[in-house]
């Protein structure tokens, strides 16, 4: 049974054609703003010629989110009022729903759950980097929430199958469900979420998020302090129970990712109690 | 059919048979409780054993989402001697470093609503509570049973 499993995930990583898809425009704006030089209209332009995300993606501008007051009809528009990092995350958002929203079989994630944990763990890596003045990197933090969890839609069958002896491994070894899915399956979720996004073109920023959410320790320098931020607003999300599945609170919270973002006891225990206020905000993305 | 009433983070629901009231929680605890002669129950999901005190929400802590909870139920006409509760949550990290407060949150939650509730003189017929596990409980208003869903397996308890 094992055995089987760790082959069949090998067939898949090595067959990106089996590893799902999304919107071509998402990789592009993705990778267009993270060039600081990159011109507005170009991104427009790339918006716009995708009709289904323009849809979308206006829609969202003026949810009571991402609104700034005024009625916005136009991608120009939006990068004009929002800024070109904001329309980025937004299409991002239009782009990853159809294959986060739904039910996720072997965590045990109602339809929905998944997706809504990722807007939760966006918002709140967004407000924690804001709150740490970490402010030219909320946009990542946001994105890289929104999809750290992407792997799992992939793994969710496998885990299914396995769940006995997942969850045998954690017990008897004393380790996290993470290391026991890559144990028993060969890979874990954030090892299938990297594989997806490379798929997806997206940079490497965003690809150390979804490799490294359930240990920054082991995340490269330079993108040791984003992947923290993700894993904390995770961690809180997850203790909060919203998104929180079969594999419960069979993780860690890093240290290192608390002292890499210079987070207070104080500080970790508010954001905690605040909880119910980025669920509030969750529900004003729609 | 019942009507499913779903109880969000930091809020009480007070619903009769044949509701059923669901929540998740992970260190946040569901306090469940039941008037079995009324066949009215009540659902408080709390985050943190107590509040700073000013102007925060009752429906946070323990030691205020208690006494609104039962405030409520009284309110819907049950009486204090047909009561009684159950408790689960409050889930810790299975890894993590003991100097952060955060770590004893489920822990002190736990405490917390064990002493608000002694205090109340409500007796708690089920506590099933702690280890790392989430759970997804749903309390049913017919006969105040609970089912609890935690890690893939279902149980459920029945005692009034």
């Amino acid at each position: 049974m094992q055995a089987q499993i760790k082959q069949r995930l090998e067939q898949i990583v090595n067959n990106i054609g089996q590893l799902p898809s999304m919107p071509d425009v998402a990789g592009r704006v993705v990778t267009m703003v993270g060039d600081p030089d990159v011109a507005f209209n170009k991104v427009s332009e790339e918006i716009s010629k995708d009709q289904a995300i323009t849809t979308n993606v206006l829609k969202l501008c003026n949810s009571a989110y991402f609104s700034r007051g005024k009625e916005i009809s136009s991608i120009e528009r939006a990068a004009v009022t929002l800024g070109l990092k904001e329309v980025k995350d937004i299409v991002v958002v239009a782009a990853t729903k159809s294959l986060l929203d739904k039910e996720i079989i072997g965590y045990d994630l109602a339809k929905g759950e998944l997706w809504k944990h990722g807007l939760a763990v966006a918002v709140l890596a967004k407000n924690i980097a804001n709150l740490k003045n970490y402010k030219d990197i909320a946009d990542i933090a946001f994105t890289g929430g929104i999809i750290h969890d992407v792997g799992k839609t992939v793994l969710a069958l496998y885990v299914q199958s396995a769940f006995k002896e997942i969850v045998e491994t954690v017990e008897q070894k004393q380790i996290t469900f993470q290391l026991a899915e890559k144990e028993i399956m060969g890979f874990d979720h954030q090892e299938i979420g990297e594989k997806i996004l490379q798929k997806w073109s997206f940079p490497h920023i965003l690809r150390d998020i979804v490799r490294y959410h359930h240990e920054p320790e082991n995340a490269p320098e330079e993108s040791k302090l984003i992947v923290s931020i993700v894993h904390i607003a995770n961690t809180i999300c997850l203790m909060g129970g919203i998104g929180i599945g079969s594999d419960g609170l069979y993780h860690q919270l890093s240290d290192e990712a608390i002292k890499a973002v210079g987070m207070k006891d104080a500080e970790l225990e508010n954001i905690y109690a605040n909880l119910p206020d980025v669920i509030d905000q969750v529900s004003a993305i729609q | 059919m019942h009507t499913l009433i779903n109880v969000g983070v930091a809020q009480i629901s007070v619903a009769d048979n044949p509701a059923v009231l669901r929540t998740i929680l992970g260190s946040c605890i569901g306090i469940c409780i039941y008037d079995k002669v009324k066949k009215t129950g009540g659902l408080a999901h709390i985050l943190l054993p107590t509040g700073s005190g000013n102007n925060q929400k009752p429906e946070k802590y323990a030691d205020t989402a208690i006494p609104l909870l039962l405030e409520k139920l009284d309110k819907a006409g049950c009486k204090r001697e047909n009561m009684s509760a159950k408790i689960t949550g409050g889930a810790s990290m299975f890894k993590f470093n003991s100097s952060v407060s955060l770590a004893q949150i489920g822990e002190r939650n736990i405490e917390m609503t064990i002493k608000q509730l002694e205090d109340a003189h409500i007796p708690i017929m089920v506590a099933e509570v702690g280890g790392s596990t989430g759970r997804v409980i749903d309390f049913y208003l017919e006969d105040g049973r609970l089912k609890v869903r935690s890690g893939g397996k279902e149980k459920v308890f029945y005692k009034v």
